[in-house]
């Protein structure tokens, strides 16, 4: 297995005002773990094991990456694909996910960015283009009964939407079985902790801005996940229309009025991930989604 | 669990329609299909909340003493924005309306006395055998404050400040720094602070010469223009804890001040030396009305160096605080005094508590103290008989009750009761002046209600 994932895979642990900082790159992101527990030693064993197996699922779930399971179930050609528990586990949650959202949430809506590239031009492409790629798009054509998955022809899945947060929920399970304990495991903003650090009232979480380093919130965060999605930098505008990078798989076309982002703090970082995706995915509606929802939500416009 | 959740894409579609018409059903089918996809039992519920960006902090003080003496109504509010990374900036306003009487330091006397009121203008009398309060006391103060706080490096905390505030006669221009930081797992804070003011005396009429006699309404040769005085602090102090429910606090203090430090409306009786009775004025009361006999402005040293030292512990008990301090004040005045406070939070219920609060103070009359000027002997250079620098104790006894509100603020009530009862040292009583009520007691009432609000 090869890709752009596996050069430069390196870990650093320094000592902090409270315990231990580990930081490495993965799933194309800066990775963060603070550890408060525990000896420099230990917080070493912790965090290494923390990076292989953030690691571990970024080249088993990569699209980027060739000979992985998802590069196979794309490339079969319409061939049934049997796959291990943890992909059939990743599906049946996709599955559930595509349900929960009338079909909004799709992990075959990937191939929609042969069309749209969210640069901040106005290159919005034409009408035909979406309407062909949109024809390889759609979980409910994909045949899923567990372990096996056969794909239409052309139709590929993407798991990038889920693979970080739940990356980080199976992290912070190995902060709580070791001696480092407590801790925060951020990849990319998409973080959770372990419980409450031991000295302070809370961990303190600041979410982006639309600005680059800006902080628009500052949480203090306890216990559970907190997630982001969108970004204010992706996106086109054309005459006086600003295409969020949020695209509705049924349309192919973006979801109108989407916020520029969305947070949610939830029980964990996964169900935190999902409710900020589906909110972006309600475009006018997200707020009214989160409250009726009563999700624990920062919404920018 | 995880089979059972997947389902048909019509029916699941129907289901998602479904569950738009009931609150939090998209979050319980999320919450159990990660726990399905994370193969944990149920997590524990988030807690989580965003840091509070404004903090608002008002309060309303009424301040009675009994005997049309001194009243102050105060409207007092802060407001603090927090910013990022532990920065903050709080500006403060302060608004008191002062009314009532206060000493005029002159003795009581067996018969009427007439004095002339700082402002030179017009004259006041006092009923015979009545203490002598000056009626003219009345002020609006405003203070400003504000006051910017930051890390400074991992583990220390930089606060600079300023002050200022005005009244009629008073102005004040202050700055201050302050650090703090922490060591041994922030067990052990070490702070210090500097804090330098400058202020001016606007006496009404002028600020007199001191020792001068009290002249006759419209005679002010012998006042003179606004004064000042430059004071600095110095602050030291460690807090440790000791354990998980105690933690104390040792602070010392410094204060120096330097300048005009009387008090410009505050004067003494030249009194006989064997009567100990105000000696009467040697020319005849002119029509505009003078002071019936003879009264000196005081005068203080220009120079003040206190030292003090506070301890505090604070004790954690199930949720009770128990709230127990200590101070000790010394001064080249030769005024020492001892403060020991003592506060109980008793929570009752979610959110409120009752706090009683005992405080007693004692402290030592200043070395240039007199309850009057004997005439028989040298002037001294210094004198007051400011009862604030004689020998008196004082109780404060009051009650808090503090409590949530619905959306969450927290208001307070405070009512506490203060009383302060001094002597005048036997060697400074002269004659008839043994048998009076000399010093003059303060019974006061302070009642405040606290409003605080963050958003």
């Amino acid at each position: 297995m090869s890709g752009p994932g596996t050069a430069g895979r390196e870990l650093q642990v320094v000592a902090t005002e409270h315990g231990w900082a580990a930081r490495f790159r993965a799933m194309g992101s800066p990775c963060e773990v603070l550890l408060e527990g525990g000896t420099r030693e230990q917080a070493s064993i912790t965090a290494a094991e923390i990076a292989a197996e953030a690691w571990r699922i970024e080249d088993k779930f990569s699209r980027y990456l060739t000979g992985n399971i998802i590069d196979r179930i794309n490339t079969a050609n319409g061939a049934a694909v049997s796959v291990d528990d943890e992909t059939g586990n990743l599906l049946d949650f996709a599955t559930t996910l595509h349900a929960l959202s009338s079909g909004r949430f799709d992990i075959t809506s990937g191939v929609l960015r042969e069309v749209w590239t969210f640069d901040g031009s106005d290159q919005v492409p034409e009408l035909a283009a979406v309407e062909s790629v949109l024809a390889r798009v759609g979980w409910s054509r994909a045949r899923w009964k567990r372990p096996v998955l056969a794909l239409e022809p052309g139709m590929e899945i993407d798991l990038g939407g889920i693979a970080k947060e739940y990356a980080v929920d199976l992290c912070v399970c190995i902060v709580r079985d070791s001696p480092c304990e407590p801790g925060l495991v951020n990849f990319g903003g998409d973080l959770a902790v372990s419980g409450p650090p031991r000295r302070r009232k809370a961990w303190k979480v600041a979410v982006e801005g639309v600005l680059p380093d800006s902080a628009d919130h500052l949480i203090e965060l306890r216990q559970g996940g907190l997630a982001t999605s969108g970004d204010a930098q992706r996106f086109l505008l054309r005459d006086g229309i600003r295409y969020s990078h949020i695209l509705n798989p049924a349309s192919g076309w973006p979801v109108p009025n989407a916020p520029a982002s969305v947070t949610v703090a939830a029980d964990t970082c996964t169900q935190a991930g999902m409710t900020s995706t589906l909110a972006m995915l309600e475009g006018e509606g997200a707020e009214k989604f989160l409250e009726r929802e009563g999700a624990l939500h920062w919404c920018r416009r | 669990m995880a089979a059972a959740l997947v389902a048909a894409d019509a029916g699941a579609i129907e289901m998602s329609k479904y569950s738009r018409k009931n609150d939090r059903s998209v979050s319980v089918t999320l919450a159990a299909a990660t726990c399905a996809l994370l193969g944990t039992g149920v997590p524990a519920p988030v807690d989580a909340q965003e840091e509070p960006k404004w903090d608002f902090n008002t309060s309303l003080l009424y301040y009675g003493e009994d005997g049309d003496r001194v009243q102050d109504a105060s409207f007092k509010s802060i407001i603090r924005r927090l910013f990022v990374d532990d920065r903050s900036l709080s500006v403060g306003i302060t608004v008191d309306t002062l009314t009532g009487a206060t000493p005029s330091g002159a003795i009581r006397q067996d018969t009427a006395q007439t004095f002339t009121r700082p402002s030179g203008n017009s004259a006041y009398s006092v009923p015979a055998g009545d203490l002598p309060l000056d009626d003219t006391f009345r002020d609006t103060r405003v203070a400003l404050t504000a006051n910017w706080q930051q890390p400074a490096g991992e583990k220390g905390l930089l606060g600079l400040g300023m002050s200022t505030s005005k009244e009629y006669d008073y102005f004040h221009l202050g700055l201050n720094a302050n650090y703090a930081h922490d060591f041994n797992n922030r067990n052990t804070t070490l702070s210090a602070g500097i804090a330098m003011a400058r202020d001016s005396i606007e006496s009404v009429g002028g600020a007199p010469t001191p020792l001068s006699a009290m002249l006759d309404v419209g005679d002010v040769s012998n006042r003179n223009g606004d004064q000042d005085k430059d004071v600095m602090d110095i602050v030291l102090g460690v807090s440790q804890v000791i354990s998980r429910d105690l933690v104390m606090q040792v602070n010392y203090s410094y204060s120096y001040s330097d300048g005009y430090l009387n008090n410009p409306y505050k004067v003494l009786s030249l009194v006989d030396g064997d009567t100990g009775d105000t000696l009467p004025r040697t020319t005849p009361l002119p029509p505009d009305g003078g002071p019936s006999g003879q009264f000196l402005f005081e005068n203080r040293p220009d120079e003040r160096t206190q030292h003090s030292l506070y301890t505090q512990a604070k004790y954690n008990m199930d949720g009770k605080v128990l709230d127990l301090s200590y101070r000790y004040m010394t001064d080249d005045w030769e005024i020492d005094s001892h403060t020991v406070d003592v506060r109980y939070r008793w929570p009752i219920g979610s959110g409120s508590y009752l706090e009683p609060r005992l405080r007693f103070y004692t402290q030592s009359e200043a070395d240039f103290y007199r309850l009057s000027l004997d005439s028989a002997q040298d002037l001294p250079a210094f004198a007051s008989s400011d009862y604030r620098l004689g020998n008196f104790d004082a109780i404060t006894a009051g009650l808090k009750y503090g409590w949530k509100t619905r959306n969450g603020n927290d208001m307070s009530l405070r009512v506490e009761w203060y009383t302060q009862s001094g002597t005048v040292p036997g060697e400074q009583l002269i004659g008839n002046q043994a048998g009076r009520d000399n010093y003059p007691d303060l019974n006061a009432l302070i009642v405040q209600f606290s409003y605080r609000f963050s958003r």
